[in-house]
């Protein structure tokens, strides 16, 4: 066992961190932050492109990924301690969700020559066409098709909670290409460019709009997005992997999705806010800080970010030794959203009334992102695998316990 | 950073597990609990060839000087099998000594320690249960080259196999807190000594030990009079923490005997395991003792690296102490009726893992100290880096 960083690693980290000091610039943020930058690909502005260029200059973007595809051959705990400190700086450096790994995991050379290196440049970003509005914790009941068509594949259908639909340049889709045979057996993944003619992409607003979440909320978008298909003509290199194999895939990225800095951060960033907060003010003369059952609060959320903080570092840990989680990933999934939701609701019983105003009211506190928190924590519990298919799979790959048998259905009377 | 055993590590708890298998058995737990002892002295003995007693001690007294990890993964064993031993008291007194007292106490004390000859124990709590200092009422006043000790100790441990006691007391009269505390070895076969065994949840052994007129020689201090408290908290932290491994050890047998039971126990013609409800309590126990384990470890890892260790210790506590209950609680409900029974094995685990969760601090007491920490303590504080510094 051993619970600390190297001295080169904290070496790195300092490194990192007088980068950001140097290098993120109000422009910057300001373009980065995905409510002001709405509009327009992540991170095309061009302060945040000439961010982004020195960040891969000094090679802190793909930082896992084989030197031969545009990475830099790093370990996991490299990527970690610098994803850590850019993301508390509000800077994403991850290639974005699942599709990078799924890519390197199941893509063919050509189109890991293609889009790897373009992902970790930011010359190329990826929107997850996964959810459906009749698949969601069930995704293998989904229903957007695939049709072979000669050399190419016809898509229709429709996805919901596209959320970066509006800004990204390709999409990571899951249809489905044999509708007879069993539910996982007739799906498969596709890789094609926004703009290819069909797709039209509609605005959701979630519950973060108007106003707006101050940066570093958790869940804090306002915007997401359904998305249509109609006739989308791709060509069939755009599948990855093979035909009606895609369950697996899908599978394999989203496994590595729910694990590393920015996932663990967003569920923990209000505990240090909290303390950070009580210890510098106070209502009047009522200093919450100083009210011995806020104390035990603070405490007991403390430690439980704790555990989230050793759960990353031992999925970190397993990936370094090359080993699979059985459960470990999904334990983890079920741990840190769950104490995200604790947090936020226990902040607005220390708050009180001002937990409830949002950023620009009078009188918010820390802009309103406690407000705003208590709308988004709970999100992180719901996507990329709920917090009770998680429990499933902790129970079922990791405790070996048996599969409930379907029920049988009801005869209508 | 790797928070997974090592190779060492892995073969410090596989053979502790393959010697615990055979040599303590179930039987034997049961048995101890109406000995008078309360532990078994063949058992004992051969965990001393072994080295468990002598893990941590130095090698100038015939111990392997290994880190209080290794001795952490030990006890994570010890508590899985239940096993009768006062191996956790004896460690607590004898790491103080080794770590805290002079050449000529570990020279006198420890070997014994290490040969498995000698049993220790330690005595801190008197009426106020609480680690804290003012707790502490002992008198201790000075005559000659002596000190004579007058008070009531509480839940001493294994007080009527032990062969010496640490035990902190007031050498100064009229002091509070932390000043004015001394720490003595006391022979516990002194005259004045006297105990009255405590009826305990965990049936283990646990006394009410009476100080009259004791005499301790003054060669019998560990570091300054006076001055012990600093001694005193390093020795409850370890303790602490050690407690804690032991704890985990348990829970995690226990749910693992209850996620066992629900893969073949049926009702309404399935296996329970296979129920949700079921599965995801199994899931949340995992989860708990996962967690307990890993701030255990990361609590007994810095302590071995001699950096500040009170808070991950109270985290440790404060979460094993709630969390690993509710895991053998939940082992209860999922075990249903039988689960009760005396005769059924589970409860032996559940009543251990509850009475330890009440020993060496509470949840409030050790969240007490974090927020402390986090709160009144000048400076930003940032998750996974150390805090702030008085």
């Amino acid at each position: 066992m051993d619970f600390a960083y190297t001295a080169e690693q904290e070496a790195l980290r300092r490194e990192v961190r007088q980068f950001i000091k140097d290098n993120v610039t109000p422009e910057v943020a300001d373009e980065t932050n995905p409510e002001t930058a709405s509009e327009r690909p992540r991170g095309t502005g061009p302060a945040a492109a000439a961010l982004y260029k020195r960040i891969y200059e000094r090679g802190w973007l793909g930082i896992t990924y084989p030197k031969a595809y545009g990475g830099q051959g790093g370990d996991r705990l490299t990527q970690y301690i610098v994803e850590e400190e850019f993301t508390r700086a509000g800077i994403n450096i991850t290639l974005g969700g699942s599709g990078a790994p799924a890519i390197m995991a199941a893509g063919t050379e050509e189109q890991k020559q293609f889009y790897i290196p373009r992902l970790i440049k930011r010359e190329v970003s990826f929107c997850l066409g996964f959810t459906e509005p009749h698949a969601g914790a069930d995704l293998a009941n989904l229903r957007c098709s695939a049709v072979r068509d000669g050399d190419d594949y016809v898509i229709n259908g429709q996805k919901m909670y596209t959320s970066a639909a509006h800004m990204s340049t390709h999409i990571y889709l899951m249809a489905r290409t044999d509708r007879n045979a069993a539910k996982h057996d007739g799906i498969s993944i596709f890789l094609f460019p926004m703009d290819t003619p069909g797709i039209t992409v509609r605005p959701l607003w979630t519950i973060q709009n108007n106003p707006t979440a101050p940066a570093g909320t958790t869940y804090g978008n306002s915007r997401t997005n359904e998305t249509f298909f109609d006739d989308v003509r791709i060509h069939k290199s755009c599948l990855l992997g093979e035909e009606n194999k895609g369950w697996r895939v899908g599978s394999m990225g989203l496994n590595l999705d729910r694990v590393g800095a920015a996932r663990y951060l967003i569920s923990v960033r209000r505990d240090e806010d909290i303390v950070n907060w009580v210890k510098r003010n106070k209502f009047d003369g009522f200093a919450p800080g100083q009210n011995p059952a806020i104390r035990d609060k603070i405490a007991e959320m403390w430690i439980e970010a704790q555990v989230c903080r050793l759960m990353t570092m031992r999925s970190m840990s397993i990936v370094e030794r090359g080993g699979k989680f059985t459960y470990e990933g999904s334990a983890e999934k079920v741990w840190a959203p769950e104490h995200g939701v604790r947090i936020s609701e226990a902040i607005t019983q220390m708050l009180g009334p001002y937990g409830s105003l949002l950023r620009t009211s009078p009188h918010a506190i820390e802009d309103g992102v406690f407000a705003h928190n208590v709308m988004g924590s709970f999100q992180s519990g719901i996507n990329h695998g709920s917090v009770q298919v998680m429990r499933d799979q902790v129970a079922r790959r990791g405790l070996e316990l048996p599969s409930s048998r379907r029920p049988k259905k009801v005869e209508a009377k | 950073m790797d928070v997974l055993l090592n190779d060492d590590e892995t073969l410090i708890v596989d053979s502790a597990r393959e010697f615990l298998t055979g040599e303590c058995p179930v039987k034997l737990v049961r048995a101890m609990e109406a000995d008078a002892l309360g532990y078994s002295k063949e058992l004992w003995a051969k965990v001393a060839e072994l080295g468990w007693q002598g893990m941590c001690m130095p090698e100038k007294v015939g111990g392997s000087n290994m880190p209080l990890v290794y001795l952490g993964l030990v006890l994570r064993e010890a508590g899985r099998a239940l096993a009768p031993l006062p191996l956790h008291c004896t460690a607590v007194a004898s790491l103080a000594i080794a770590r805290d007292g002079s050449e000529a106490q570990q020279e006198k004390y420890l070997p014994d320690v290490v040969a498995g000859k000698s049993v220790m124990t330690w005595a801190f709590t008197e009426s106020d249960p609480r680690f804290i200092p003012e707790a502490v009422q002992m008198s201790a006043k000075a005559q000659g080259d002596n000190f004579v000790l007058d008070g009531v100790k509480l839940f001493v441990d294994n007080f009527p196999g032990a062969d010496h006691c640490v035990v902190v007391a007031r050498t100064t009269a009229g002091s509070k807190g932390a000043q004015g505390l001394t720490l003595f070895i006391v022979d516990a076969k002194s005259q004045g000594l006297s105990q009255v065994p405590l009826i305990t949840l965990a049936k283990d052994k646990q006394s009410e030990v009476t100080f009259k007129g004791v005499i301790v020689p003054k060669a019998n201090v560990i570091g300054s009079v006076g001055e012990a408290w600093p001694i005193v908290e390093r020795m409850l932290d370890r303790g602490t923490a050690l407690l804690c491994a032991q704890m985990v050890g348990a829970a995690r047998k226990d749910i693992e005997m209850a996620i066992e039971y629900a893969k073949f126990r049926t009702a309404f013609g399935q296996p329970i395991g296979s129920f949700q409800s079921v599965q995801h309590t199994c899931a949340d126990m995992q989860i708990w003792v996962d967690g307990g384990e890993m701030l255990t470890f990361e609590a007994l890892w810095k302590i071995d690296q001699g950096l500040p260790a009170s808070v991950e210790v109270s985290q440790a506590k404060a979460f094993c102490n709630e969390k690993c209950e509710a895991a053998v609680r939940n082992s209860q409900s999922i075990h249903g009726g039988i689960g009760f029974m005396m005769e059924f094995d589970l409860q032996l685990w559940f009543r251990r893992v509850s009475a330890w969760t009440m020993r060496m601090g509470t949840s409030f007491e050790h969240r007490a100290r974090i927020a402390h920490a986090l709160i009144d303590i000048p400076g930003e504080v940032t998750l996974g880096r150390p805090l702030p510094t008085a």
